[in-house]
């Protein structure tokens, strides 16, 4: 029986082995880098000397890192809960759908997901273009003049938080069908035969069966969407960046630019540390709601 | 079995004779109509050189994609045998070991000297005494009008070229008579973009004798009054329906070539658009000229596109390498005449001396402006896609379309600047 376990052991550590190095080797190091590398001033590549906690103090000193959070912070509440609930939204009517239909529809709303952010960047900067735009017009009808989104500050952030729900909702789709796909015809049955309304049913069978879906997809929003970069670097390129700044394109624009390493990795834990915490503590609070 | 003896035979043949020849790595960063005649001139090269010296190209993102990868693969001893480089990020590199110092001796093989390029060029490209990159080009902005529309205004001389532009009130004043007399716009330049629109603003500093200054003193003396001058300038066209708000790069150029308006600010780079439309029936008769004297004196934004070779760290460069690195950009000088179709003024002075040279419309119109071009200052954080493109754009794209007052973008700029000496 000891014998039987320890070789039992043996296998389990040697069909773990390749991941751990590869997690050590790719996460656990980088990370531990990254701390020591906020210690010091070095450059991009190269090394740096030590100089205490100067890349903090300036941290929280700095107005930009400031508007960073906060911008990143409002593009979170623009997009994690609306985005969701919008996927939620759309599968519910997509799931009434039945055969090609539904698979058409499905379609197009997934398509969007497959395109490469500097495609979708493209397609709505010539939509929005303040000279040629075709979207102009709407913008004309609701600001009463034309209006550049991506160099006006009140218009920007929102501006790609609407694209973003339409470019990543197709996955949250996905997600939300499969649950939908997985709740017993039976529950339905029985609760017509019961006489409940459609929004009894919504209410009682079809929200708490789906909750563990729903925690899922916003906690996958709210990781991806505090990492905002890509969307936001494109549209702003060349302009008001200071204005538009979201942390990953403060931590870019340090290393990079600035040739900062340093403070870069300052930045990077400070992103490091908030996404760890809100990602559990949402992930956390939502469970416990579930199971209540 | 004989025939693969012979296969085998062919191919020990074919790896002995390209062990012989030398191949060099190239990157560059030339994505638009100049990377097409770059090819070209490389295909050329390689054609010439068939049994001796081989480029292989890679062309990569403008920028700063660019230039980290060059910093990360020199670093590591991985960067390429040589590239372009942008003269305005010369310093930059250097304080971070990038690139290999080009000798006097190298010079002197490759039979170039600082007597064949323009005095502002030759310096463009060295750092505290020592020379880091072969200038290629020299190239600004220029102004580039349609003749038909300012003939109707009574603005071309009797010369052919547009007339009574020079001083600021008689610029002014022909923006308003070509809006008067229908243009839709007077002038066209990117105002979306104030790091791009910087290059306007800093020729009209420099013209009034203004200066950006250095690291640790920025825009020193009353420079601050003359960029906030020059700021004004902007966004009063803009103020006054001349100049198009918040318009981007495509914009730019679509305004200009469809006759939406007469005059557009931009890069000489753009020569290649107008000329394929022309040949294509699809263009009014165009030129372009220096920008006119708004201030003090000629002075125009210029930088230059350079061959630069990486220090790759612990990498040795064997001779015959490092005599075919010399050899590319020897061929390349004495061959850049066929760059001028780029729109880019060639370096290499002999080439902007010669008859065919001097026939090449608008090339030679605009030429003779390297004697009067500005370059970025000397500090690791200017240049092309830098710290201070990023602060003028912050600061200047809300001045020019009118959301602060010049005095102020001024103000947030130089304090954006002093920032990075923190």
């Amino acid at each position: 029986m000891l014998r039987n376990r320890r070789s039992e052991l043996l296998a389990a550590f040697v069909l773990i082995l390749p991941f751990v190095v590869i997690y050590g080797w790719m996460f656990v190091y980088p990370t531990i880098q990254m701390v020591r590398l906020s210690f010091t001033d070095a450059p991009l590549i190269g090394e740096g000397k030590y100089v205490g906690f100067k890349n903090y103090v300036r941290m929280f000193k700095d107005p930009v890192f400031r508007k960073a959070v906060w911008n990143t912070a409002y593009f979170v509440a623009l997009t994690v809960v609306p985005g969701t609930a919008v996927a939620l939204l759309i599968a519910l009517m997509v799931s009434r759908l039945k055969g090609w239909l539904q698979s058409v529809i499905l379609a197009a709303f997934f398509l969007p997901y497959i395109l490469p952010v500097t495609v979708v960047y493209v397609i709505w900067d010539w939509m929005t273009n303040v000279q040629f735009g075709m979207l102009q017009g709407a913008i004309e009808w609701v600001a009463g003049r034309p209006v550049n989104v991506w160099r006006t500050i009140p218009w920007f952030m929102p501006g790609v938080a609407v694209i973003t729900i339409w470019w990543t909702n197709g996955f949250s789709i996905l997600l939300f069908l499969a649950g939908l796909r997985n709740i017993p015809a039976e529950l339905y049955e029985a609760a017509q035969l019961d006489g409940a309304t459609r929004w009894q049913m919504f209410t009682r069978v079809t929200w708490p069966l789906i909750w563990p879906v729903t925690v899922l997809c916003l906690t996958i929003q709210l990781i991806l969407q505090l990492k905002i970069f890509d969307q936001v670097y494109l549209f702003a390129v060349g302009g008001r960046t200071q204005a538009t700044m979201v942390l990953v394109q403060y931590i870019y624009e340090q290393a990079f630019q600035k040739n900062a390493g340093g403070y870069s990795a300052t930045i990077a834990l400070a992103l490091f540390v908030i996404v760890v915490t809100f990602s559990v503590l949402q992930f956390q609070i939502l469970r416990i709601r579930g199971q209540r | 079995m004989k025939r693969l003896l012979g296969a085998s035979a062919v191919l020990a043949l074919a790896i002995s004779m390209a062990e012989a020849k030398e191949t060099v790595v190239w990157w560059d960063f030339l994505g638009g109509g100049d990377g097409v005649r770059m090819k070209t001139l490389i295909e050329e090269f390689n054609k010439e050189h068939a049994d001796t010296i081989e480029i292989q190209a890679t062309t990569l993102d403008w920028g700063v994609p660019f230039y980290s990868k060059v910093q990360a693969t020199a670093a590591v001893g991985e960067g390429p045998d040589m590239m372009t480089y942008h003269a305005s990020r010369i310093p930059l590199a250097v304080s971070q070991g990038t690139l290999a110092e080009i000798t006097p001796e190298d010079m002197a093989a490759m039979g170039l000297s600082a007597a064949n390029f323009a005095p502002a060029t030759w310096d463009a490209v060295q750092v505290d005494g020592k020379q880091y990159a072969v200038p290629f080009d020299t190239h600004p902005i220029v102004l580039y009008y349609n003749k038909d529309l300012l003939e109707k205004s009574g603005l071309i001389g009797a010369d052919g070229l547009p007339a009574g532009l020079d001083g600021l009130d008689n610029f002014n004043a022909a923006l308003k008579k070509l809006k008067d007399d229908g243009n839709e716009w007077g002038i066209v330049q990117v105002t979306a973009d104030g790091g791009f629109a910087f290059r306007t603003i800093y020729s009209l500093l420099c013209q009034q004798n203004g200066e950006i200054g250095t690291d640790g003193n920025w825009f020193p003396g009353d420079s601050q009054e003359k960029l906030a001058n020059a700021v004004g300038v902007i966004s009063n066209w803009v103020a006054e329906g001349y100049n198009p708000s918040y318009t981007d790069y495509p914009s730019t150029v679509a305004l200009f070539t469809s006759g939406k308006s007469p005059f557009m600010i931009n890069g000489v780079w753009e020569v290649p658009t107008m000329d394929d439309l022309n040949k294509q029936g699809k263009l009014f008769n165009w030129g372009a000229i220096e920008l006119p004297v708004l201030f003090d004196r000629p002075c125009t934004y210029a930088d230059s596109h350079a061959f630069a070779i990486p220090a790759n760290a612990g990498k040795e460069v064997s001779p015959e390498k490092h005599a075919a690195v010399l050899e590319v950009i020897k061929w390349m000088e004495a061959n850049s005449l066929f760059w001028a179709t780029a729109g880019h003024i060639p370096a290499n002075v002999a080439v902007t001396e010669t008859a065919e040279y001097k026939a090449m419309q608008p090339q030679a119109t605009y030429a003779k402006l390297t004697a009067n071009s500005v370059f970025d200052p000397k500090s690791v954080n200017a240049g092309v896609a830098s710290p201070l493109f990023d602060a003028a754009g912050n600061a200047f794209t809300a001045a020019i379309n009118g959301e602060t007052d010049p005095a102020t973008a001024v103000a947030e700029m130089k304090a954006a600047l002093d920032a990075l000496q923190q």
